[in-house]
């Protein structure tokens, strides 16, 4: 939090001083509205001098305007601040982001780091203007309106000392009362929105086993116990006013009572009753407007507290500064004894890995699921850092090399094909700014995505939606593998890319890959067909090499694959599913 | 217009809790009565200050301020009693219209909630509803007792005095002018905002959604310009928007500074006037409680003007609600619908046709007869309709023309819950619940019994792993399966099947997230289970469908071609072609 404030204080520091301090003055002004008010009733009123009378209405008409000057000044600095840092700390926040390393974009998790980018981040900038505008001013006014009354008659002030705290007391205590209910609340809402949700995107499961009586049944449950947390939390919160009310009413009581015996013995003027009276009001009403700002402010501390630790996550990747491999090598890639966990796992993921990849060829991987084929290509580019053994490209290990050098050698192919919002054109230049047409389309023809841009009206120029949304999967998939393909990448790696792929077109795909001659191909899949014409197979089971050669040679020696194989080229007459 | 239907509707909720609503409504009148009071009854207190003939009569005041106390306590009182009579109201009316929004899910048309974001439905039944209670709420406590308190207010000063009341009158509306003129001005700075920030939102989304793509192809500097750049105008944007709307307290706060002033003014004035001819002027108690009754007119007008945006956008999200409530649900079961027990599994669909979309045909003209006990396999490219077909076979979707018949009787004469329980489904999108994993196992039979529920697991080989779970098979499993792999899902919607043995199977991809050794593995079970059960299998390996009875070939939502496997290989036609391929060299 403290770091966060930083923030604040670096960059607008001018504003975040001037803007509680204009506040200040302007509650200073309003204190004196009840002064001004008793000097009305003894002076103008208890002389009958109406000059005076006018006079005063002017100054308190001036105390007004003068109010509103210094609280548009405030208010202009308080926005300032808070528009101010909450844009210095997104952008900071955004940068951090960019230097995580995919370990920490793993611990930390996409979906938290958007949303401490977009609602912590509105909410804070919402704390911080309304901090600045009132956190101040609220006490400020209390304690001042004690002053001002020790000012007219200490004894009657006396009462004030007494009843402020008591207020507080009685503030404080409700509202912490109800905010842990507030936090169940929450939770209860969020058990409703769970099972709103899974019944939504389940609505087939659900319905093809005729549950739909029972899931209405336990929402209907979770919606009682939610309403039921939601009226003791209204009914604690209900008490704020009403309790306040009493209480001033009786502090009026007192002052009122102790206030005629001293008028009676003539130490206190009518007028200055009446000010006292005034001021008592004031501090109910600033009072429960500080009560309001608490809540926010405690809202926008716990978004700034998950924000920082946002900040503070991650510890990033350090690169090196080689920009080329060794150019006797003859291997591009090259696996020694490598292992890797991921973060706080209790396994290793990958034991023992060996392997050289020719320049130019083909290697396959295959394997079930979770058996670590997505985790040894993600070593290649250097996503992740081995835990033990080392990865070498070009002969020099991945760890001398500089990050950006390093993966621009090397074209991916995600699981997950995801356009960005533009013209397909962008997309397509993603790995080189300067590409040409021409280069591009080649790329598309290899990735057997030609017909994707033919059909449209402006080719190269069409817009792309957010995620591609206007493409079909299969459509997203090809257009990914044409994306890695621009620029001509030493290394090509396909993670599992042709899965919505019918096999023809796979076919076509494979074969169009074959030709490029000078990129060693990584080939990341669940089925024979499409790895079995590698130059090596690479057979993980379980986080090791269960076996690596070519198709024959591991149809031999390997019963893993022996065993995948079978299972999808069945002999004639074999059973099936 | 719209707004007026909508509150009718609002209306006919909380009908149910009228008897509530009046007692409110008779409690915001006491209340607002006895604070009104209050300062009456100080300023009679304050005027018993003066010393008539040198003496203040002192006697008089303590049963003067034990009459204040008495009301101050009393009203105090009815306000917490409003106060939570207000939140049960709005709870209530709430839980009920949630209830009825999610009774209606279940019934709408599977057509609906395929087209609709799940997203948007979602947000409909949570935060729009609790966005309602909160403005109904807000209305509830501010609405009604600011109304009375203007009109109170406007009484009791009246009743004092009618000069410096029609000061007040006219100089009010004032502050009201200056509110709606800066929300006037800011509202167009408020669109243009939110416009930023949702451009914001979806660079952001794109990004760190994607933030791996991001790095694999070292586009960090791209995208932090790109962010930077839109941080910049919404920064200016919104300080524009920020600061003006700030505007309106300070400004309001000016104008009420007037009115007090104003009638600081003229009742001092009447007061020197009164005590001067000895007649009709006020009092200095009076004054007081004018002061205060000014200060107390001018906050209702002030709040009334949130509370009135509030109520709007509450309505807005209302009719939100509404919109998915009255969303009409799929068509009710026939009166004399038959209920099928124990089918023997005869399909058969006679000149179907179908169509998502009205104009454009997807399956026309089919045709086809499944006796009891076979085997149907359904293969084509992605995308081509096989989902379609089953969408028709469980009445996910009703045909448009044409008939499917099960056992003889066309199925829409037959009870969409018997329908649906004659099949067990195996989809390739798993979908677990909340709850245990054997909650999740006995979905189709709640009262299995433990030793039903692991013979179903052993024979699906998930026993291995749910044994391993830290409590097994009370193990709860978070939303849509939580940390469990995709294939563990996958193989605890095959136990759902295999312990309700239901006549007649959909297997929809169903081990494509299996690794093909477990899958293997679980063949025998699936053998064991397809025996003398008609079944429908959808593959993508056309490896497993070699023996089946039936096999359809489909492209582009129609069946292209219909077969056997060696019969469809030695036509030579779409089928063999895709058969093929998978064997191709590169």
């Amino acid at each position: 939090m403290k770091k966060l404030l930083k923030y604040l204080t670096h960059g607008y520091l001018k504003e975040t001083i001037l803007a509680p301090l204009f506040k200040c003055t302007e509650a200073v002004l309003e204190l004196f509205v009840p002064l001004v008010v008793a000097d009305i009733i003894d002076t103008g009123i208890g002389n009958g001098d109406k000059d005076h009378v006018v006079l005063m209405c002017a100054v308190l008409v001036g105390l007004g305007a003068l109010g509103l000057a210094f609280s548009i000044t405030a208010q202009f600095f308080a926005a300032k601040a808070a528009t101010g840092f909450s844009k210095t700390v997104g952008n900071a926040l955004f940068r951090h982001i960019q230097t995580l390393s995919y370990s920490d974009l793993d611990e930390m998790g996409t979906s938290t780091l958007m949303t401490r980018m977009t609602s912590d981040l509105t909410q804070v900038q919402t704390g911080v203007n309304m901090t600045l505008r009132l956190l101040l001013r609220s006490p400020f006014v209390v304690f001042g309106a004690m002053i001002m009354a020790f000012t007219i008659d200490v004894s009657s002030a006396l009462i004030f000392a007494v009843t402020i705290p008591v207020l507080a007391a009685v503030v404080m205590g409700i509202m912490l009362a109800g905010l842990p209910l507030y936090g169940k609340v929450r939770a209860g809402l969020d058990r409703l929105l769970g099972r709103t949700r899974e019944n939504l995107s389940g609505a087939r499961v659900i319905r093809a086993f005729c549950i739909e009586d029972r899931e209405t049944e336990k929402f209907a449950h979770e919606n009682d116990s939610l309403t039921h947390v939601q009226r003791t939390a209204g009914r604690i919160s209900a008490l704020m006013n009403p309790i306040t009310f009493a209480l001033i009413n009786l502090a009026i009581i007192v002052l009122i009572r102790t206030g005629a015996l001293r008028v009676e013995a003539g130490l206190l003027t009518q007028g200055q009753v009446v000010a006292l009276y005034n001021y008592m009001s004031q501090i109910l009403v600033e009072l429960i407007k500080f009560a309001d700002l608490i809540i926010t402010i405690t809202k926008a501390a716990a978004c700034g507290k998950r924000i920082q630790s946002a900040l503070d996550g991650g510890t990033g990747m350090e690169g090196g500064s080689e920009k080329d491999g060794r150019a006797d090598s003859p291997y591009s890639v090259e696996f020694r004894g490598v292992c890797f966990r991921y973060g706080n796992a209790a396994e290793n993921s990958l034991t023992g890995i060996d392997f050289r990849a020719e320049k130019g060829s083909v290697i396959g991987i295959i394997g079930g699921t979770g058996s670590g084929k997505t985790t040894l290509v993600n070593l290649i580019p250097r996503f992740y850092d081995a835990s033990d053994g080392e990865v070498l490209i070009d002969g020099r290990s991945v760890k001398e090399y500089d990050i950006e050098a390093l993966r621009g050698k090397i074209g991916v192919v995600p699981q997950k094909a995801v356009l960005f919002a533009g013209t397909l054109r962008e997309n397509m230049q993603w790995r080189d700014n300067n590409a040409a047409d021409e280069e591009i389309l080649a790329a598309l023809a290899t990735a057997q995505a030609k017909d994707i841009i033919d059909k449209k009206e402006n080719g190269l120029d069409c817009r792309v939606e957010q995620g591609g949304a206007n493409f079909s999967g299969g459509q997203r998939q090809r257009l990914t593998i044409a994306r890695a393909l621009v620029g001509a990448p030493e290394i090509l790696i396909l993670d599992d890319s042709s899965s919505a792929l019918d096999f023809a077109t796979d076919a076509a795909l494979r074969s169009a890959l074959r030709s490029l001659k000078d990129t060693t191909v990584f080939i990341v899949s669940q089925r024979t067909s499409s790895i079995m014409h590698a130059d090596r197979i690479i057979v993980l089971d379980d986080g090791k090499a269960a076996g690596i050669g070519t198709h024959a040679e591991l149809l031999e020696s390997c019963d893993v694959y022996k065993e995948i194989y079978d299972s999808q080229f069945r002999k004639e007459g074999g059973e099936s599913a | 217009m719209k707004n007026k239907a909508t509150l009718r509707k609002v209306l006919r909720y909380i009908r149910k809790y009228i008897g509530l609503m009046l007692l409110s409504m008779l409690l915001a009148v006491i209340t607002v009565a006895g604070a009104l009071a209050i300062p009456i009854l100080i300023g009679n207190v304050i005027d018993c200050l003066v010393p008539v003939n040198g003496v203040i009569n002192i006697d008089a005041i303590p049963p003067m301020l034990l009459v204040i106390g008495i009301v101050a306590g009393i009203t105090a009182l009815l306000q917490w009693l409003m106060g939570v009579i207000n939140n049960r109201i709005v709870f209530d009316v709430v839980r009920d219209i949630r209830n009825d929004a999610f009774r209606h899910i279940e019934v709408l048309p599977l057509s609906y909630l395929d087209t609709k974001s799940t997203g948007d439905i979602v947000s409909r039944v949570i935060s729009d509803a609790d966005q309602f209670a909160d403005g109904l709420l807000l209305g509830f406590s501010q609405l009604f007792t600011g109304v009375v308190t203007i009109l109170g207010t406007l009484g009791f000063m009246l009743a004092l005095d009618p000069w410096i009341t029609l000061a007040v009158v006219v100089l009010t509306p004032v502050s009201l002018l200056v509110a709606r003129f800066i929300a006037n001005s800011t509202y167009n700075m408020f669109k243009k905002r939110s416009e930023i920030l949702g451009e914001q939102t979806a660079c952001i989304d794109e990004t760190i959604g994607n933030q791996k793509t991001v790095k694999a192809f070292c586009r960090e500097d791209e995208a932090t310009a790109k962010f930077e750049e839109i941080n910049e105008r919404l920064e200016k944007c919104s300080l524009r928007a920020t600061f003006f709307s700030s505007l309106t307290n300070p400004s309001t706060r000016f104008v009420n500074s007037l009115v007090y002033a104003a009638v600081g003014l003229f009742g001092a004035l009447s007061v020197i006037d009164g005590s001067a001819t000895g007649a009709a002027g006020i009092t200095v108690g009076e004054l007081s409680c004018f002061l205060s009754y000014a200060n107390r007119y001018t906050k209702p007008f002030n709040e009334i003007s949130g509370v009135v945006t509030e109520l709007q956008n509450a309505l807005a999200c209302a009719a939100r609600l509404f919109e998915l409530i009255e969303e009409p649900p799929q068509s009710p079961d026939a009166e004399n619908a038959l209920v099928l027990n124990d089918a023997k599994g005869s399909i058969k669909a006679e000149d179907v046709s179908f169509s998502y979309v009205p104009d454009r045909g997807l399956i026309e003209g089919f045709n086809i007869e499944i006796k009891p006990g076979q085997k149907v396999a359904i293969v084509g490219p992605t995308g081509c309709g096989k989902t379609t077909f089953i969408n028709l076979l469980m009445r996910f979707y009703d045909v448009t023309g044409g008939a499917i018949y099960a056992d003889g009787t066309d199925i829409r004469n037959i009870t969409r819950r018997s329908l649906r329980s004659s099949y067990g489904m195996v989809l390739q999108e798993t979908r677990l619940i909340t709850g245990t994993i054997r909650d999740n196992i006995v979905m189709g039979k709640p009262d299995a019994t433990d030793e039903e529920v692991i013979a179903a697991a052993k024979a699906s080989h998930a026993h291995s792993f749910i044994k391993r779970l830290p409590q097994g098979y009370n193990t709860p499993i978070g939303e849509d399966g939580g940390t469990l792999s995709q294939g563990q899902k996958q193989l605890l919607c095959i136990t759902r099947i295999m312990l309700c043995q239901p006549p007649m199977l959909i297997l929809d991809e169903a081990t494509s997230s299996i690794d093909t050794r477990t899958e293997l593995k679980i063949q025998d079970a699936f053998m064991k289970l397809m025996k003398g059960r008609t079944s429908f299998i959808v593959a993508h390996r056309l490896s497993t469908i070699r023996d089946a009875d039936v096999i359809l070939v489909m492209n582009n939502g129609s069946i292209i071609e219909q077969g056997t496997h060696e019969s469809l290989l030695s036509a030579g036609g779409f089928y063999a072609r895709l058969y093929n391929s998978q064997f191709s060299e590169i």
